[in-house]
């Protein structure tokens, strides 16, 4: 009986091209009952992952593997105004610092982080990385992270 | 996340919804509100296009952006859209059952369960999602901040940020939304492009719901939820989906038009490319795709309404370009042909297109789906889909050998041919179940 019926399908008209939808089909209901537990079990896993994330690590997000500490960008938030501007200077990485934290990323990361602040070379805030401060005479360090060679620099008024 | 920040960017969705629906209902797509309803998503789609090229417009010539200023936007948008629909002559009728009880009502209703489940999950992984991406820190959400902030173009950070000739559709979205939460919080503006995602699952249903059995409908659309590289990657800060659905719709909505000539589709498509041509640099090259493919592929006498829309397009560019211009910012096409590098650009983008990992089987059974209907389908439609997809992949293959600085690489930190890649499986997905009931009905005849 299942031979006839098969039988009768192949020789009916278009009976290729109907075969190759199902084939079609199949192949990818095939497909999505293999990934879509995984895809789901994934959304899931980040959903609680991200719950799990303290504020600062999520206020953070791309920073945390950029900068080499975290008090920095949240140390600038509350030194610099608003309306002020700022400069990025960056000196030879230390031992430990990301691979990323070079001055094309940070410069970029903290623009983005501490926005409406604007980077200005000439600004009165410098966020120093490491850096030249002989570079910078009469400025004086608000906060420092002396392991990480890390410091906000005010300019003199 | 705070209720208010929630609730504020979910009315802002449905303000673009409705906008686009307003929209639809001046081109005359609606006729019932069941249709309204189908088109939901579409009008979703329509509504962020329409808006992100009035406000690039508009902030080119300088006018404060804020929150004030994009409810008198939305609204204005809204209005013509109804007035136009009323002029036109326009009535919502209740039409017949959105989807009538037939055993296609199972299939579909699993599909919209299975659809709704796995946004669902999204949405948890999304409130809380923290800003990983490079690209999104380093210049798409520092624009958004910038126009949210300084209520405008501003210079400093359009011109120094990197790929400052991105037009700024993106972070205009993203400073909407910033208004809409109550502040520039990046944690929270991750719902935004869930929304999209939303829109964009909902706007290609219900645009094939009455070209394609939902057994064929919704298979493709799942899949292409869940592949990989795909399902990762939906709701990062960054324009590359927006572009892929602006595009992708759009090339769709052509297709139907191929079938139907109703102009409705035609004045959408133009809408949502209009759109995509101020997303990304690469939405010119795919905009100027989806029109070449469906001139091949029209009869010479649509092809003046085909020009008018290629125009306006081409036209909804020139603000930002000049504002570009004016600031010193090149368009930032590739600036050379080295052929020696034509041969591993091709064979990247081959490898790329046709990965397992990253997209599963849908490149494969696009291309068997193609084929069958170039044999036992609709020719024209295959036509059009396999000349679209040819170009978009001519396009990718373009920018790694027109770019010397781009290495031959799938690594996405050395080439973005794996992101570019999106649009061609996006465009796989929703042509699949068009071209395979081509296929089934032609047989059946």
């Amino acid at each position: 009986m299942i031979d006839d019926a098969v039988g009768r399908f192949l020789a009916s008209p278009g009976a290729v091209g109907r075969l190759v939808v199902l084939f079609c089909v199949g192949v990818i209901v095939v497909a999505l009952a293999w990934l879509y537990p995984h895809s789901f079990a994934q959304a899931n896993r980040t959903a609680r992952a991200n719950a799990r994330l303290d504020w600062v690590d999520r206020e953070l997000g791309g920073g945390n593997s950029v900068l080499p500490a975290q008090g920095i960008a949240v140390e600038a938030r509350g030194w610099i105004p608003e309306r002020g501007t700022f400069a990025v200077a960056v000196g030879e990485p230390r031992p430990g610092w990301s691979e990323l934290a070079i001055p094309a990323s940070l410069e970029n990361y903290m623009r983005y982080y501490l926005l409406p602040r604007k980077i200005d070379p000439d600004a009165p805030w410098i966020l120093c990385f490491a850096c030249d401060r002989s570079a910078y005479p009469g400025a004086r360090a608000v906060w420092e992270d002396p392991e990480q060679g890390l410091a906000i620099l005010r300019r003199g008024q | 996340m705070t209720v208010r920040a929630l609730a504020g960017v979910t009315a802002l969705n449905v303000a673009y919804a409705a906008v686009g629906l307003a929209l639809l209902f001046g081109f005359g797509a609606l006729g019932t509100r069941r249709a309204a309803l189908r088109l939901a998503g579409l009008g979703y789609l329509v509504g962020i296009a329409a808006f992100g090229v009035v406000w690039t417009t508009l902030l080119v010539v300088g006018v404060p952006f804020g929150a004030g200023a994009i409810a008198v936007s939305l609204l204005a948008l809204g209005l013509a859209g109804v007035a136009a629909g009323r002029v036109r002559g326009e009535r919502l009728e209740r039409g017949p059952p959105l989807v009538p009880a037939t055993p296609s009502l199972l299939v579909t209703a699993a599909g919209v369960a299975l659809a709704g489940l796995f946004l669902e999950a999204l949405f948890r992984a999304a409130r809380l999602l923290s800003l990983q991406e490079y690209d999104a820190w380093a210049f798409w959400v520092p624009k958004g901040k910038a126009i949210f902030f300084f209520h405008g173009l501003d210079e400093h950070v359009f011109t120094t940020t990197p790929n400052a000739s991105y037009p700024p559709l993106q972070p205009i979205l993203d400073a909407a939304a910033f208004h809409a939460i109550g502040g520039a919080d990046a944690t929270t503006l991750h719902l935004q492009f869930w929304f999209l995602v939303v829109a964009a699952i909902f706007a290609s249903a219900g645009l094939l719901y009455e070209h394609a059995p939902a057994w064929l409908l919704w298979p493709p659309l799942l899949l292409v939820l869940v592949v990989p590289r795909f399902g990762e990657r939906l709701l990062a800060p960054q324009a590359d989906v927006l572009l892929d659905v602006l595009v992708v719709v759009a090339a769709l909505l052509l297709a139907l038009w191929l079938r139907d000539a109703a102009g409705w589709r035609l004045a959408a498509s133009a809408v949502l490319l209009a759109g995509a041509v101020n997303t990304k640099r690469e939405g010119i090259v795919f905009a100027a795709g989806v029109f070449a493919a469906a001139f091949v592929a029209s009869r010479p006498r649509r092809w003046p309404s085909l020009a008018a829309a290629s125009l306006a397009v081409g036209l909804s560019i020139l603000p930002w370009r000049i504002w570009a211009e004016r600031h010193g910012i090149s368009a930032g096409a590739p600036s050379s042909f080295d052929s020696s590098r034509l041969g591993g650009a091709l064979r990247l983008s081959f490898e790329v297109l046709y990965s397992n990992a990253r997209w599963s089987v849908l490149p494969v059974i696009a291309t068997i789906a193609l084929c069958a209907a170039a044999a036992w389908g609709e020719r024209r439609l295959a036509a059009y889909v396999g000349l679209l997809g040819l170009l978009l992949f001519a396009g990718g293959v373009w920018s790694t050998v027109g770019f010397p600085d781009l290495a031959i690489t799938a690594d996405e930190s050395g080439n973005p041919i794996v992101r570019y890649t999106g649009s061609l499986i996006l465009l796989a997905a929703v042509t699949t179940p068009l071209l395979l009931s081509s296929v089934w009905r032609k047989s059946r005849q």
